[in-house]
């Protein structure tokens, strides 16, 4: 599936050479302009790779009325200008296509990054009827994505303005985090954070809606969801967790439970949206707390171990649970668990938590 | 490198056993994967391959060491 598409300016986006063409500035090719609306509106984000000044992209901007997630301008190759891509926004080579019309740049492009999906501009005006195109669940969220990505982008630089430490740029960006309990609307954005999140995601497979009906249904579990926002745009729900084994002794209905010792977490995620802003340390903070509170003597996080999820395992470790060395079983699971004795890792006061 | 990937100048000078998690340094979850990125980079040490539970990054000192075991493996 594709996450991104990486344009071209000259010859694709514009109609002739921004830098040829004097006062006289070339206009947005119309096809392509509405393919680029298209893809937006299903949670495609668009970028750009041109060898022009920046005023270009900006031009661009203007012109189609585009967010565009990520812009590279200079004279290096494109393919360096697409691995930053990927790296900024953090998705995959194999998530992105690019569009040139240019045959040496689409060839540079397709030797250096096997993964990516190359297309010229006549490909790139029947894309919006492939399936790597089409996805299965379209969002809220997503149908966002593009102008979120803009906000990260004015909220990045300005953090690299910021001369204090991570906590105060949070909180004079008036962060502000809601861990609340999954409702049925949520469900849709659940699967499709669990099928789109990889560096902070535990299981590593996805869920279905069937699936979180059933834990929703279920007094043994808890769904609780996670949304973020802050002076620069609202980013919604970006992420959440499933607990099991405390009992629900909350809910409406409660008997009296059997004291529970163990509260397991078969699943936390997190948009890397969220990635470098307290959200993932924030929860597993809530979830240590709110394991104690129910009497658990213990938290287990089950969590795969591979090379992608890297973020997922240092934020485990920061919240102090640790796997037995070589405890890596066949599945490639690990379970990670800390004593809920002790200090527990502290809330934010920009949390607002059960 | 550590400076460098947080964007904070004044820990250039932070003591090797100052702990990274927490208090000390507050590495998260971005800058410790950046810093692991660097470390593989620059002394061909991929710490979270061989290091489960990451417990190398606790202070600057433990990771220095881990990667100066490995390099001698």
């Amino acid at each position: 599936m594709i996450k991104c598409v990486v344009w071209d300016i000259d010859n694709t986006l514009l109609t002739g050479v921004y830098l040829e063409s004097g006062a006289d500035l070339p206009g947005a090719d119309p096809g392509l302009t509405g393919v680029l609306r298209e893809l937006s509106g299903r949670g495609i984000l668009s970028a750009l790779a041109s060898r022009n000044p920046p005023a270009a992209a900006d031009y661009v901007q203007q012109l189609t009325g585009a967010d565009f997630a990520a812009v590279e301008c200079g004279w290096g190759s494109k393919a360096d200008a697409i691995a930053r891509i990927a790296a900024e926004l953090g998705v995959a080579t194999d998530a992105i296509a690019f569009v040139d019309d240019d045959m040496l740049e689409r060839a540079e492009v397709a030797a250096a990054l096997p993964d990516v999906l190359v297309l010229t501009p006549e490909e790139a005006a029947e894309a919006p009827g492939w399936p790597e195109f089409s996805p299965a669940v379209i969002t809220a969220e997503a149908r966002r994505r593009s102008q979120l990505y803009a906000e990260r982008r004015r909220r990045q630089a300005a953090a690299n303005e910021f001369g204090g430490s991570r906590d105060d740029f949070l909180r004079q960006a008036g962060t502000q985090l809601t861990i609340a309990p999954a409702v049925r609307a949520d469900l849709p954005r659940l699967q499709e954070l669990s099928v789109r999140t990889h560096q902070l995601n535990s299981a590593g497979e996805p869920v279905t809606q069937a699936d979180l009906a059933g834990l929703l249904a279920s007094p043994e579990d808890t769904v609780v969801t996670v949304r973020l926002a802050d002076d620069f745009g609202d980013d919604g729900l970006v992420g959440a967790a499933i607990m099991t084994g405390n009992g629900a002794s909350s809910g409406p209905d409660a008997r009296v439970p059997a004291p529970v010792l163990v509260v397991t977490v078969p699943l936390i995620m997190m948009s890397c949206r969220a990635l470098g802003r307290g959200a993932l340390d924030a929860l597993l903070a809530w979830l240590c707390r709110s394991a104690a509170a129910d009497g658990a003597a213990e938290l287990r996080v089950p969590c795969l171990v591979t090379e992608r999820n890297v973020p997922m395992r240092l934020a485990l470790a920061a919240a102090g649970l640790r796997a037995e060395a070589g405890s890596v079983a066949l599945d490639g699971r690990a379970i990670f668990a800390r004593p809920l004795t002790g200090e527990l890792p502290a809330l934010p006061d920009w949390v607002t938590a059960p | 490198m550590l400076a460098q990937v947080t964007g904070r100048a004044e820990l250039l000078g932070v003591p090797a056993d100052t702990p990274l998690f927490g208090a000390g340094v507050g590495l998260d979850s971005l800058a410790g994967t950046l810093l692991l990125r660097q470390v593989q980079r620059r002394y061909g040490v991929d710490v979270a391959a061989e290091d489960l539970n990451l417990d190398s990054l606790d202070t600057l000192g433990t990771l220095a060491a881990f990667i100066a075991a490995r390099r001698d493996a």
